[in-house]
C-alpha cells in the first residue's frame, strides 16, 4: 500500500512535470507576487495578449522577495530565454536592478522592467532595455485631487461630529517602496490643496500621537489584511459614541481600501442599501473588487491602473524585440514614451462609470 | 518437497521487500533523478555546463545557512531566526561596505577593511545564536518558540536602525572584486568566487561535526540528551554552542547575499530559513535529532535547487512549482519518518 502510494506521489509529480511543451522564443516573466490582486490583472491581460501573439511564455512568483527573482532571472538565461520582462521586488534600491540589467546584458537577452519602478539611469545602461510603467507620483497626484473635490463637493456630509475638521485615516502598502510613498504623500496634500483652497481647514490624521500620519502593511504586501486589522482596532477607540470617529479613508491600493471597507462594514457602516452612513473610502488600481464596490455604494473612488494598457505595452514591446525591430514599433499613440527608455501608461479617475 | 517450496517462496519474497525497501528509503533520489532526465529530454540545455554551473552557484549561496540549521535540526530543534538575522548581517555588512562617495551614504565614518566586517557580521550572527542557545538551554524553550520570537525582535531592530532604508552602491572591493568576483571561466560560464568561499565553510563544518569532541556531543545530545547529560556531555554548553555557529553561517550569509543581489532590503533573508529546514529534511537530517551528515546537508540543497531550476527551465507556472515543492518537502519527511519507524 505504502508502495503504492508513493509510486502515485512520484507519477502524479511526472505528470505535474509534463503539462508544459514550450516552443521556442520563451519570455519569460517575473512577478513581484502572484498574491496582488491588481498584478493578477495586468497578468490575466498578459498572459491571453502573448497567447494572442503566439509568443510562448512562462510565469515566475518571486513572493515578494529579490533574492528568489534574481536566482529565477539568472536561472532563466542559463536556460536560454529570449526575453525577460521583469515586475523588479525591490524599487529603491539602484544596485538590484543594475545586477538584472549586467546579467541580461552579458547574454544579450532583451529586458522590459515593468509595473514597479527602476530608475532611468539603470534601465539606459542597457540598449536592449525599457520601462512599461506609469508616472507613478501621478496616481497619488489623482487621487488627492479626487478626495479634495469630493471632501469639497460633501463636507456637512462627511464631518460626521460636526467639528468642521475632516479626520482621515491613510494606509500605505510597504514602507521603502517608491510608489507607496508618493501616494501616501500626494493623496493627502494634493487633497489638501482643493480643500484649504475651498477655505476649508486642512485634513487632519485621526490620531495626533502618530507623526508619521499613516498606517503601513508591515509585511509591505499592500494587503487587505493589514488595513483590516488596523481599522477594527481603531473603530474600537475612535467612533462616533467618542466623537472622534474616522471620517475618511485613503489608501494607497485598492486591496487594503478593501480591507477598510469590510472593516467599516463589520462596524455597521458602508451600507447604503440598509440606510447606514458611508464612510468614503479611497484606493489607487480599480480593480474588479473595487470598481464591484464601488457600483453598490460602499467604496468612494478609486485611479485606474490599466492593466490591459499595460499588458498591450509589454506584448508590443516584446515582439518587436522577438522579431529584431524597434522596441517601441507600433506601441499604441496613448501611451508616452519618454526619452526613448521609458513607456508610460496614463492613469484615469474611476467612480463608479462604465 | 512442500516444504522447499514454501521456503524459495519466502526468499523470493523476502527479496523482494527488501528491494521495495531499498526504492522506499531512496525515492526521493529516485524521483528526483527521475524528473531530471524527462527535465533533460525535454529541454537539452538543462545539463549543459552554464546551467549546471548556475545550479552550483545557487547551491553555494544556500549552503552555508542549511549547515547551521542542520546543527539545530539535530538537536531536535529548529531555527525560525536564519532569514531575519541574514536581513540584518547583510545590512551591516552594505553600511560599513558602501562606496564612499555615494550621496546619502548610511554612515559617515570610513569604509572598514572587508574581513573586519566578515568578522564583524559572522559575531553578530553568533551573538543571536547565543541568545537563542542560552533560553533554550536554560529556559527549556522549544527553538520554535524561541526563534520565532527572536527573529522578531531582530527585524524590529533592523527596522529602528535602518528606517527601512535600502543600501545599495555597494563598494566594487566587496561586490564584483570580492564576493562575486569571477574566478575562473569554464567556458563563457564564470565561477563565483563565493562558491569556493561556500566550500570552504562545508569543509570547516565538516571538520567541526566529526572531528571535534563537540561535534560528537552535538549528536549525542540529540539523540538523547539524558544520557549525554549522564554521560558528562555540558548539554547547556553544547546547545549554545551549536545556535553560535548556526548564527554565523547566517552573519556569512548575509555578507554574502547583499554583494550578490547588489544591496541590502527589508525583506532580504525573508523565508530563508524554510528552504535551508526543508533542504536539511530532504537530505536525511532528521527531526527526529541526533541524524545528519554534512554531505546529506550538501545533497539536499542541491537536489532543491535541481528542481527548483528544473521547473523554470520547463516553463511550470509559479503556481504549480509551490505544490511540487510542497510534495517534495511532504515526501522526504515521509521517508525519513518510515526510516526512523523500521529502525524502532
Amino acid at each position: 500500500m505504502k508502495k503504492f502510494l508513493s509510486i502515485l506521489i512520484a507519477c502524479a509529480m511526472l505528470l505535474g512535470l509534463g503539462g508544459a511543451a514550450l516552443a521556442e522564443n520563451e519570455a519569460y516573466v517575473f512577478w513581484y507576487t502572484f498574491a496582488d490582486v491588481y498584478l493578477s490583472s495586468v497578468r490575466e491581460a498578459l498572459d491571453s495578449a502573448l497567447e494572442e501573439s503566439s509568443i510562448a511564455y512562462v510565469d515566475n512568483d518571486a513572493n515578494a522577495t529579490q533574492a528568489t527573482q534574481t536566482d529565477q532571472i539568472t536561472t532563466a538565461i542559463a536556460s536560454g530565454a529570449s526575453l525577460l520582462a521583469v515586475n523588479v521586488c525591490e524599487t529603491g534600491a539602484d544596485g538590484i536592478a543594475q545586477n538584472i540589467v549586467d546579467s541580461a546584458k552579458a547574454a544579450g537577452i532583451p529586458l522590459i522592467f515593468f509595473n514597479r519602478s527602476v530608475s532611468p539611469e539603470v534601465v539606459k545602461s542597457y540598449e536592449k532595455a525599457v520601462f512599461v510603467g506609469t508616472n507613478y507620483e501621478e496616481a497619488g497626484i489623482m487621487q488627492g485631487q479626487l478626495i479634495g473635490q469630493y471632501v469639497v463637493d460633501n463636507y456637512d456630509a462627511i464631518d460626521l461630529n460636526g467639528d468642521g475638521v475632516i479626520s482621515y485615516v491613510m494606509f500605505k502598502g510597504d514602507e521603502s517602496n517608491q510608489e507607496a510613498i508618493a501616494r501616501t504623500k500626494y493623496g493627502v496634500e494634493d487633497a489638501d490643496k482643493i480643500i484649504t483652497a475651498a477655505g476649508k481647514p486642512a485634513l487632519s490624521f485621526y490620531d495626533s500621537g502618530n507623526a508619521n500620519k499613516y498606517l503601513v502593511d508591515q509585511n509591505g504586501t499592500w494587503s487587505n489584511a493589514a488595513s483590516f486589522d488596523y481599522l477594527q482596532t481603531i473603530l474600537a477607540q475612535y467612533n462616533e459614541e467618542n466623537g472622534n470617529m474616522v471620517e475618511l479613508v485613503i489608501a494607497n491600493n485598492d486591496d487594503m481600501a478593501l480591507g477598510a471597507v469590510n472593516a467599516l462594514q463589520n462596524a455597521g457602516y458602508n451600507k447604503p442599501a440598509e440606510g447606514t452612513k458611508v464612510i468614503p473610502v479611497f484606493g489607487v488600481d480599480a480593480t474588479d473588487t473595487a470598481k464591484e464596490l464601488i457600483k453598490n455604494g460602499f467604496m468612494t473612488g478609486t485611479i485606474k491602473q490599466d492593466a490591459v494598457g499595460m499588458a498591450d505595452a509589454i506584448r508590443t514591446i516584446a515582439a518587436n524585440y522577438i522579431e529584431g525591430k524597434d522596441a517601441f514599433d507600433g506601441l499604441n499613440e496613448a501611451y508616452v514614451i519618454e526619452d526613448g527608455w521609458k513607456v508610460a501608461i496614463p492613469y484615469g479617475v474611476y467612480t463608479g462609470e462604465e | 518437497m512442500a516444504a522447499a517450496n514454501n521456503g524459495s517462496r519466502t526468499s523470493t519474497r523476502e527479496r523482494w521487500t527488501r528491494a521495495g525497501d531499498f526504492l522506499l528509503d531512496h525515492a526521493m533520489i529516485i524521483i528526483i533523478l527521475a524528473m531530471v532526465v524527462y527535465i533533460q529530454t525535454q529541454r537539452p540545455a538543462f545539463l549543459k555546463t552554464a546551467s549546471i554551473v548556475n545550479i552550483i552557484t545557487l547551491t553555494a549561496s544556500r549552503l552555508p545557512m542549511a549547515l547551521g540549521i542542520a546543527g539545530a535540526i539535530i538537536l531536535t530543534g529548529t531555527d525560525l531566526s536564519a532569514g531575519r538575522t541574514v536581513g540584518l548581517t547583510a545590512f551591516i555588512s552594505a553600511i560599513f561596505l558602501q562606496k564612499l562617495d555615494v550621496a546619502g551614504r548610511f554612515l559617515q565614518s570610513a569604509a572598514l577593511p572587508l574581513p573586519m566586517v566578515l568578522l564583524m557580521v559572522m559575531a553578530v550572527g553568533g551573538l543571536v545564536g547565543a541568545v537563542n542557545g542560552f533560553c533554550v538551554a536554560n529556559f527549556k524553550l522549544h527553538p520554535f518558540i524561541v526563534t520565532l520570537a527572536t527573529q522578531l525582535i531582530i527585524y524590529g531592530a533592523y527596522l529602528t536602525v535602518s528606517g527601512a532604508k535600502q543600501i545599495s552602491s555597494l563598494d566594487a572591493r566587496y561586490t564584483t572584486e570580492f564576493v562575486t568576483r569571477t574566478l575562473f571561466r569554464i567556458g563563457t560560464t564564470s565561477v563565483m568566487s563565493y562558491v569556493v568561499f561556500s566550500a570552504i565553510v562545508t569543509a570547516v563544518m565538516w571538520v567541526v561535526w566529526n572531528k571535534t569532541a563537540f561535534g560528537k556531543n552535538m549528536f549525542a545530545v540529540g539523540s538523547n540528551e539524558e544520557a549525554a547529560r549522564v554521560s558528562g556531555v555540558n548539554v547547556t554548553m553544547t546547545v549554545i554552542c551549536v545556535f553560535m555557529l548556526a548564527g554565523a553561517t547566517y552573519g556569512y550569509t548575509g555578507f554574502v547575499e547583499a554583494a550578490r543581489l547588489g544591496a541590502s532590503t527589508g525583506t532580504l533573508g525573508l523565508n530563508y530559513e524554510l528552504d535551508a529546514i526543508a533542504a536539511c529534511v530532504i537530505g536525511g537530517v532528521s527531526f527526529i535529532g541526533g541524524i545528519g551528515k554534512i554531505s546529506g546537508v550538501i545533497l539536499g540543497v542541491f537536489l532543491m535547487q535541481l528542481i527548483i531550476n528544473g521547473m523554470t527551465f520547463l516553463g511550470i507556472s509559479g503556481n504549480t512549482t509551490y505544490i511540487i515543492k510542497g510534495l517534495v518537502i511532504l515526501v522526504a519527511c515521509a521517508i525519513d519518518m518510515r526510516k526512523y519507524l523500521s529502525k524502532k
